[in-house]
């Protein structure tokens, strides 16, 4: 029998929040009465979605380092990442994309790419050296075949500023792959890219899924996410209002009139 | 007017302030720390220099601490003395962003400037220390003056090629990074805090070295040389040569402190006319500053100097 997920999804838990929760100034973002718990199973395909609002963002900001939970724990591969600054949390193999595209505007597209890994003459000790130069190449070639298969081996030699929106987009997913993450949290990576570049996307994600990438995938577009995901978390207010298999998200009755609105979704 | 000596004492200063500005342009443009209190590190490295080279006292002097030490050996701890001092400051500072720390790093240099002033026993107050010599003589037919204008060279050209070295690395590149969007730099693994504050030390030691290559041509540390008034010269220096280009940043301090000295050196004719002048520069200074900001040529001669390397 084969699962959705592939044999993968047997294999166990790889990323947990125990009772997150995300406080602003009076405002509960994450996590309701209890704080919000759910957990990715390793080599899964997670769909997050919610109204606006709903704190899908601020999830990823706490499961990625860049904020920090008020409450609770968050856990990769069994480990404590709760208070684990967010260049820690990367490195041990958790890869994000932002809802509003972030890029290095000093460098050029394919150095976005290049600087996204982690090369050894980051470290003051091997920068003065000549070492960290075989690793650059191989990164550089890395980098140029990421870019192919996220459609941007054109524009490699541009200045980022001269990218669209949907371009930078898909540059800060390829900055993210060069890593190759265990699991890659992506923050709407449909919105404002064109139909054809959606498909190239929805093919890449299924490629990283079939490669073994665990992906959590927050996305407003659900036509494009429910055809994909083998999981679906539904967040409202900051709390988990279902989840479960895509079909089954579609027909719950609670999730439709919270969400879903009059049902002709996907 | 004394062209040749003009020139040499350009060459002099101009490397000394260059180093400084250079290590500026590390902090702010790749770092993206806004330093105003480097006058603070480079006044440290100039009386490091001062003690660790003075004799130790006796009869009628008013210093407590003198160790006569050879000159290499003061430049060494000088420079160290000036990494310890980025080290302890830098601690509580550097969480701060942008104008904040611009602000704090002002205040600390403010406070520095007056204990020298004040204190007494190791610095000798506002008399300084005036027992610095300078450790070249002539060079066979060579005048001392050249060989110390050689030397200051030296140190611009040595921390230019170390501090280029490391920026085109991939170490420069995550500064860049890291300064352009911070969170998405750390997001892609770069340790931003950890990473800044190397940058925060790594850049004092050549301003520290600075300090008492400074010490050495004026052979004095007094605090009448270290006011905020070389801060702000560095920082006009690094924004007239461009922030973006090492290269331009040496240029600017060049043609910043050419222009003073020829001020400086213009053989007026009677007192009025000096008079007259010592007001006019102010006047002339500003008007340079804005059409050097305007037409860049510092900038320009860099980008060449880049293209036909
Ligand atoms: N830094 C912040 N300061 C104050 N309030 C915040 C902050 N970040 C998020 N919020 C608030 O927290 C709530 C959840 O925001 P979040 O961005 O996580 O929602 P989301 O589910 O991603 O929404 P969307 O679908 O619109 O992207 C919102 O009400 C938002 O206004
Ligand atoms: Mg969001």
């Amino acid at each position: 029998m084969t699962l959705p997920g592939g044999a993968n999804a047997l294999n166990g838990v790889l990323l947990e929040a125990r009772h997150i929760s995300k406080r602003f100034s009076g405002l509960q973002a994450v996590g309701g009465a209890n704080g919000l718990s759910f957990s990715v199973d390793r080599g899964a395909f997670v769909g997050l979605i919610g109204p606006n609002g709903a704190g899908k963002s601020t999830t990823f900001d706490l499961m990625s380092g860049v904020q920090t939970s008020d409450t609770g724990s968050v856990l990769f591969n069994g480990h404590d990442i709760t208070r684990s600054s967010t260049d820690t949390i990367a490195e041990k193999g958790i890869g994000r994309t932002f809802q509003t595209p972030r890029a290095f505007e000093s460098l050029t597209v394919l150095q976005n790419v290049v600087a996204g890994a982690t090369s050894p003459g980051e470290s003051l000790r091997w920068a003065f050296g000549r070492s960290w130069r075989s690793h650059e190449t191989a990164t550089v070639e890395a980098a140029e075949a990421i870019l192919r298969r996220v459609g941007l081996h054109e524009r490699a030699a541009a200045r980022v500023g001269d990218l669209s929106g949907g371009e930078l987009r898909m540059l800060e997913v390829a900055r993210q792959l060069v890593r190759d993450p265990t699991v890659l949290l992506l923050d709407e990576p449909t919105a404002g890219v064109h139909p054809g570049l959606q498909e190239r996307l929805a093919q890449l994600l299924q490629d990283l899924h079939r490669d073994g990438v665990t992906l959590v995938v927050v996305e407003h577009n659900l036509h494009f996410l429910l055809a994909l995901a083998d999981h679906v978390l539904v967040l409202a207010d900051g709390e988990l209002l279902a989840q479960g298999p895509p079909a089954d998200i579609r027909a719950d009755p609670v999730v439709i009139a919270a969400y879903l609105g009059d049902g002709d979704v996907a | 007017m004394n062209w040749p000596q003009l020139l040499v004492t350009v060459l002099t200063l101009g490397s000394i302030f260059g180093v400084v500005t250079l290590s500026l342009n590390l902090q702010y443009a790749r770092g993206g720390m806004i330093n105003f209190g480097i006058v603070a590190y480079f006044a440290v490295g100039a009386y490091t220099y001062a003690i660790f080279t003075q004799p130790p006292p006796q009869g009628l002097d008013q210093y407590k601490f003198g160790f006569g030490w050879p000159w290499w050996a003061a430049v060494i701890v000088a420079g160290l003395a000036a990494l310890v001092f980025a080290a302890v400051t830098g601690w509580p500072t550097l969480r701060l962003r942008g104008e904040y720390l611009a602000l704090t790093t002002f205040a600390f240099a403010e406070v520095f400037h007056s204990v020298l002033l004040n204190e007494r026993r190791i610095g000798n107050g506002t008399v300084g220390l005036a027992r610095v010599e300078r450790p070249f003589g002539d060079w066979g037919p060579i005048e001392e003056k050249y060989v110390f204008a050689g030397a200051a060279a030296l140190l611009l050209v040595a921390t230019l090629v170390v501090f280029r070295r490391l920026l085109v690395s991939p170490y420069g590149r995550a500064l860049d990074a890291i300064r352009d969007d911070e969170t998405a730099a750390m997001a892609a693994g770069k340790p931003a805090q950890q990473m800044r504050r190397q940058v925060f030390l790594i850049s004092a030691v050549p301003v520290g070295f600075a300090g008492a290559v400074y010490a050495m041509f004026t052979t004095l540390a007094q605090p009448s040389l270290f006011t905020a008034e070389v801060t702000f010269i560095v920082w006009i220096a690094l924004v007239l040569g461009g922030e973006r280009s090492v290269y331009g940043v040496v240029l600017g301090t060049l043609g910043l402190v050419f222009f003073e000295e020829i001020v400086r050196a213009w053989p007026f004719e009677t007192v009025r006319s000096a008079q007259i002048a010592a007001a006019v520069e102010h006047v002339v200074t500003g008007l340079v500053f804005i059409a050097v900001l305007r037409y860049q040529p510092f900038q320009a001669a860099a980008t060449r100097l880049r293209a036909s390397r």
